[in-house]
């Protein structure tokens, strides 16, 4: 089962962008000697295969036909569950059948040895038990391999999309749609057909009946519909109750949630009554649901389990009156018992399979409104590898404004779109420091966004050494360049990991030396398992001084050429902004680095500061050529100076420029 | 503040109308194509209003009851006989049929000679006994169900209570998972248990003895022969498969949660594996985690592959007994037709009951395991008690003083030693010093979330622990360092001290901390719904938020904790005129982690080692040439450094 990461990247025609990095991988090398394969998987072994087959792209086709190739991807096991669960079914149906023989010609008439029958009944539960188990377990490997292919096609799916997608979407929703949309298709797709064959059975077994007597067997089956009828209605009127009940459970943990993260809030204002009223208030709503779920169950549940029953009842009647005029053997009667127990099964799953198949229609149209999403940040077919870049970079009458692309369901909000940057221009030359800085909401941190092509630009062009970033692959772009962001994204894996995370087969030395540049070392040798530490989400918490300097050594093992710093220090008290400041400069040494900041104390050494206000730049100069300028930067310099003085107000604010935070995002 | 079932759960400002619910948990909302069938739902519901239950931080006689599945369903000691005795008929009413049938083979059904009268009486016997067990079973939905309800209900408000009462030092951040399944996981883990398995599990016990009499008294000896093959296979391949597919389970559930995390962690790290080009890698990372997810169900598949045919397999056996061994005695004229007939259909039903009994067993395990677990935490007492003879504090005016002050979180570790200090009523108190100075304790020991192992905090002359918690806190004003915001509306979490505040208070309180123009941007206003604990605001807005309730409170006493992270200016510049509204005329605790906060306060003190180091005015501690001027001497040069 187990592949290499050669088999790994070559993946089919709609990745064929990346592969050309890949197949040159071996030979090629960047200016700083870094290997172009550090950017294909490395360090990881695949142990099971890619999904052979994915969603039918058409959308004007049914769900059902779209969902098609990955059926048929598994027909073997398909055909197996089938054609044996077939088997052992109408094997099972023809145990009833001897049973009525063995007691009416070896017991009451003495025509046939008995032991005849019992060695046929051995033999055919034998076979039945065997076939029973080959069927369940091919349709079980179905089903699961079927949720294997819809998660893996839908992860490979999401990682091809470009920021706008993930700017639309809830990652919450999507977990949501990953996790139990995909079990409904998937429990449809595998459970459906085998339910049918049940249904099938129910015919043969109907048939077995009709052929002991045509009467009787009409008679036993006159409640088989309201069996049908009654698991049907049961479901739907189930179905709205749980997730009801389910919606008001969530708020009940939302309350405990909130009382204990807010504590503090709870005990310093003594609303411990407030809060258990709360609590009440939304038990009493859990109760009531789980009420109404009782009362509906038990309008049903006796209905169905006790229909069969009075099938039984009328088996005994009208059998009886048959057996005593001769028309009819007793052990017809014990048949037609095991016969309308047999059949009690399938109709109540057929009332099943419609809903279910409401529901996976539902659920389907959901998952496939995320796989017709198509990238919109995508490589050229022309697209050209970035190799030994000198880091040159330059925008050049840049225009931009976000959420131009369609829209589906998705949508988090509307709203004009305004351009963010427009006719922006500048040059960074090798090696350059270059501070923006501006208002929340200027535009400042969009530039970086459109340089590693996060996003592409409206008009105008970004030029990476003189190329145009669109005519260069992704891929090649984006490891020359190193990204630091104001909040440092930790993976719940070793801090070892987390810092070769741009670069898996990064050596322990390599990991090690980039920390200690980064000032990270340190502290991470005095925690409990060292760089062997487990953090992120479900690991160890480091403040954000700690976090932040892991993203720097993270960046510098990547020793790209091109830096980008977007308000890497914005959420850090001063201490650790100090801390930091040394890491960054560190890594800033040598490289090409645009820095995105609002605390001027971080940028005054940069080679060049901007400006930016509206998407333009209204400013630009070293820091003590702006200073001495009087303008802008001058002002906002003063009242943050001022500010950390302390609170003594002369009050010149006339001439104050403020940056105020915006709440208005882009 | 919970109306509403559909919320989908946007998040973002303006994401939703007022009210809508949000659920904030793993729960997705509800799918739109069940929605109708759930507003269609909704419209029975009756209309209730809030619940009226009381707090006390005194335990009731009831509520220090040891508790035990048996003390909450005696209760209702009415519902639960009558669940009794229903069970009771079910087992009985259900397993008539087949004797029925048996009676009427024997004595009415002779070819040519039967007595069609009693097959008649029979039959009507028969569907007399379903009619029976149908309506008993109807009856016993619905009593279990709403005594599983009812007891459910009042466990989550009795736990709850008990939270409520606990002191701070319970919420730690590692014991807040803890408490979230005690109260949701552990208590649905009861509710299923008394819901229906426990009903289960007396109906199908009792439908075993039933049978296993039948079959007694209609041939011991076949009987004996039956039991001896049927029922031993029979139990041990079902425990066998109750233990394999547990841990099946266990691995299927451990599975697919790193599936999802896994995705989580890629969706929200989306622009670190971008710039990082992970995302091939990722695809293969992924596709293992599926992997061994899709392994644990094929592990689980290959059991029911076994079990299933497995107990039909034994089905067959035991039919293939009563015709071997029954058949060949009523050729001996040992046993009737009509008996025969009764064990092939008696030994059917003996199955069901099996498999139930040893799942509802499970089930049974788990509740115990959640009753005793719920139970260790009702053990947990509160560690700041209040005295059961305290009397309500007066009014403040406003005088703190601290004598002779001892604290340690751990008694042998001193946090705080021997502290004296008197804060003048009106006066605002600045605390500074290094991290883990102490200065954040004292503010604790102000609002008694924690109480000195030493010496006395008075506040007008009144012993803290004198006095009820309620009277104290409700006169106390505290802003922590980090602002936390409820679920809700704006208003809600403005006027979260006095939820019944009228209008004009609520936006009084936004005037006067400057929240107004906040408010006027937002899509519905004050009635604007923050989700995820307000994580759409911006952490200056917040703190503006955190601010106003604790305005709307009208402290006595205030207690701030400033927050450490960085604001931008302009928010810095506003949550300091709204200090300025807020410190007026209120005697203040200020826990200042920058020097320029603390120098709006009148006096300040340094804390150091557990010490006061030092205490007087800005100017005077500068002139005095200790901690507090070499604190402010780096300070100011690293400003102008930059």
């Amino acid at each position: 089962m187990s592949t290499t990461e050669d088999q790994v990247t070559g993946m089919p025609a709609d990745d064929d962008e990346t592969s050309g990095a890949a197949s040159g991988a071996a030979t090629q090398t960047t200016a700083r000697g870094l290997p172009l394969a550090a950017y294909v998987p490395m360090g990881i072994t695949s142990n099971y295969k890619r999904p052979k087959a994915t969603v039918d792209p058409d959308s004007s086709k049914t769900w059902l036909r779209r969902a098609f190739p990955i059926v048929a991807a598994h027909k073997r096991s398909f055909f197996t569950a089938i054609i044996l669960s077939f088997v052992g079914l109408v094997l099972q149906v023809q145990i009833p059948d001897l049973l009525n023989h063995a007691i009416d010609n070896s017991l009451v008439r003495h025509t046939v040895p008995l032991h005849f029958y019992v060695d046929w009944v051995i033999a055919l539960g034998l076979i039945g038990g065997v076939a029973g188990y080959l069927s369940r377990t091919s349709l079980y490997k179905m089903a699961y391999a079927i949720e294997f292919d819809l998660r893996n096609g839908i992860y490979e799916h999401l990682t091809r999309m470009s920021f706008p997608f993930y700017d639309r979407v809830q990652s919450g929703q999507l977990i949501s749609r990953a996790n139990s949309d995909i079990r409904s298709v998937q429990m449809y797709l595998t459970f459906a057909p085998l339910i049918l064959v049940q249904c099938s059975i129910a015919l043969v077994a109907f048939g077995y009946m009709l052929s002991i007597n045509v009467e009787l067997a009409f008679i036993a089956m006159v409640t088989m519909p309201f069996i049908f009828w009654s698991g049907m209605r049961m479901r739907k009127v189930l179905f709205p109750v749980s997730w009801l009940i389910q919606s008001r459970l969530a708020e009940v943990a939302t309350v405990v949630d909130e009382n204990v993260n807010g504590v503090r809030v709870v005990k310093s204002f003594a609303a411990e009554e407030q809060q258990l009223r709360q609590l009440a208030t939304a038990a009493d709503r859990v109760q009531w649901g789980y009420i109404k779920d009782a009362d509906l169950r038990a309008r049903f549940s006796p209905v169905i389990q006790n229909l069969s029953q009075v099938g039984l009842a009328l088996v005994l009647l009208f059998g009886g009156y048959m057996v005593i005029h001769g028309t009819l053997g007793f052990g017809a009667i014990l048949a037609f018992n095991a016969y309308l127990l047999m059949m009690q099964a399938p109709f109540m799953m057929l009332g099943m399979l419609i809903m279910m198949g409401q529901r996976a229609s539902a659920s389907a149209e959901r998952i496939y409104e995320i796989l017709d999403e198509q990238p919109t940040v995508v490589d050229r077919p022309e697209a050209v590898d970035l190799t030994d870049s000198r880091g040159d970079v330059r925008f050049e009458n840049v225009r931009f404004a976000y959420g131009t692309e369609s829209r589906v369901a998705l949508s988090v909000e509307d709203g004009g779109n305004p351009d963010v940057l427009s006719d922006f221009n500048l040059h960074l030359r090798s090696g350059e420091t270059v501070a923006l800085v501006g208002r929340t909401g200027s535009g400042k941190s969009t530039v970086a966004r459109v340089l590693a092509r996060f996003y592409d630009v409206t008009g105008g062009a970004v030029y990476v050494d003189d190329h145009d970033v669109r005519d260069l692959t992704l891929t090649s772009l984006r490891a020359n360049i190193g990204v630091v962001l104001d909040e440092p994204f930790l993976f719940s894996v070793s801090i070892r990991d987390n810092i070769a995370y741009g670069r898996p087969d990064a050596k322990k030395e390599e990991v090690e030396a980039a920390a200690q540049a980064a000032g990270a070392d340190g502290f991470i040798r005095h925690l409990p398992a060292g760089y062997d530490t487990v953090v992120g989400e479900r690991g160890y918490t480091l403040s954000g001084g700690q976090r932040q300097r892991i993203a720097i050594a993270r960046a510098l093992v990547k020793n790209a050429p091109i830096i980008l710093l977007d308000e890497a220090t914005a959420a850090l008290d001063s201490e650790s902004e100090r801390h930091v400041q040394e890491a960054i400069a560190e890594l800033c040494r040598g490289r090409t680095t645009l820095v995105i900041a609002h605390r001027l104390a971080t940028i005054t050494h940069a080679d060049c500061i901007l400006v930016v206000e509206s998407g333009l730049v209204v400013e630009s100069g070293r820091h003590e050529e702006l200073l001495r300028k009087g303008g802008r930067y001058a002002s906002f310099y003063r009242l943050q100076l001022r500010e950390q003085r302390g609170p003594e107000r002369e009050d010149d604010s006339e001439s104050v420029v403020r940056f105020p935070s915006s709440v208005v995002r882009p | 503040m919970f109306g509403g079932g559909g919320g989908a759960g946007w998040g973002g400002l303006g994401g939703g109308p007022p009210g809508a619910a949000q659920p904030g948990m793993p729960f997705g909302g509800i799918p739109s194509e069940l929605q109708a069938g759930v507003d269609l739902l909704l419209t029975q519901e009756p209309e209730r209003g809030e619940s009226d239950v009381t707090f006390s931080h005194q335990p009731s006689a009831d509520e220090k009851r040891r508790l035990s599945l048996s003390g909450l369903l005696k209760v209702y000691p009415g519902m639960l006989a009558l669940a009794l005795l229903l069970v009771a008929i079910i087992a009985v009413a259900t397993q008539l049929g087949p004797w029925l049938t048996e009676t009427a083979i024997n004595h009415g059904m002779q070819p040519g000679h039967g007595n069609f009268g009693l097959v008649v009486i029979l039959a009507a016997v028969y569907l007399a006994a379903v009619a029976v067990s149908g309506a008993a079973q109807w009856g016993q939905v619905r009593v279990t169900g709403r005594l599983a309800s009812w007891v459910m209900n009042d466990l989550r408000i009795t736990i709850f209570r008990h939270l409520q009462r606990l002191s701070l030092d319970f919420f730690t951040e590692e014991k807040a998972g803890v408490v979230m399944s005690r109260m949701t996981s552990d208590i649905e883990n009861l509710q299923q248990l008394l819901q229906d398995g426990l009903a289960q599990f007396a109906v199908q016990g009792l439908t075993m003895l039933v049978i296993t009499w039948f079959l007694f008294t209609t041939n011991t000896r076949l009987a004996v022969i039956t039991i001896v093959v049927v029922i031993p296979p029979l139990t041990l391949m079902s425990i066998w498969f109750k233990r394999a597919s547990e841990r099946g389970y266990v691995r299927v559930r451990d599975g697919i949660a790193l599936v999802l995390a896994d995705l989580s962690e890629s969706l929200s790290g989306v622009r670190v594996v971008t710039a990082h080009n992970r995302q091939r890698y990722n695809v293969v990372k992924h596709r293992n985690i599926v992997g061994e997810y899709r392994d644990a169900n094929y592990f689980t598949g290959r059991l029911n592959g076994v079990y299933g045919p497995g107990s039909q397999l034994l089905g067959v056996v035991g039919q293939v007994v009563i015709l071997a061994v029954g058949g060949n005695m009523y050729l001996h004229h040992q046993l009737s037709l009509g008996a025969l007939f009764a064990f092939f259909l008696y030994v059917n039903r003996f199955f069901q009951p099996i498999q139930l009994l040893v799942q509802q067993y499970n089930t049974y395990q788990q509740g115990q395991a959640s009753v005793i677990k719920l139970r260790i935490l009702l053990d947990n007492e509160p560690s700041v008690l209040e005295a059961p003879d305290a009397v309500d504090l007066p009014p403040i005016r406003g005088r703190i003083r601290f004598e002779h002050v001892s604290f340690g979180y751990d008694p042998a570790i001193p946090v705080l030693e021997d502290i004296d200090l008197t804060i003048e009523p009106g006066e605002t108190m600045a605390f500074v010093g290094a991290t883990g100075a102490g200065k954040s304790t004292m503010a604790k020991l102000v609002t008694r979330f924690y109480d000195p192992t030493e010496g006395r905090v008075l506040i007008d002359g009144y012993d803290l622990r004198a006095v009820t918690m309620k009277s104290l806190r409700s006169q106390l004003g505290v802003v922590p360092q980090e602002p936390f915001l409820f679920a809700g509306s704006i208003r809600d979490n403005i006027s979260f001290a006095r939820p019944d505040a009228p209008d004009d208070a609520v936006w009084d309180a936004v005037h006067k901390v400057g929240l107004t123009d906040l408010i006027a941007r937002l899509p519905y206003g004050l009635d604007t719904v923050v989700h995820e604990r307000g994580q759409s605001l911006s952490s200056g807005e917040r703190q503006l938020v955190a601010l106003a309730r604790a305005f709307m409170a009208q402290p006595r006493v205030l207690v701030l904790d400033e927050a450490t992270s960085n604001l931008d200016l302009q928010s810095e510049t506003m949550i300091e005129a709204a200090l300025d509204v807020l410190l007026q005329q209120r005697t203040a605790v200020l826990i200042a982690h920058r020097l320029s906060t603390a120098m709006r306060a009148d006096r300040i003190v340094v804390v150091g080692d557990g010490r006061l180091l030092e205490l007087g005015t800005h100017d005077e501690l500068v002139a005095l040439g200790g901690h507090y001027a070499e604190m402010y001497a780096t300070w100011i040069s690293q400003s102008h450094a930059a």
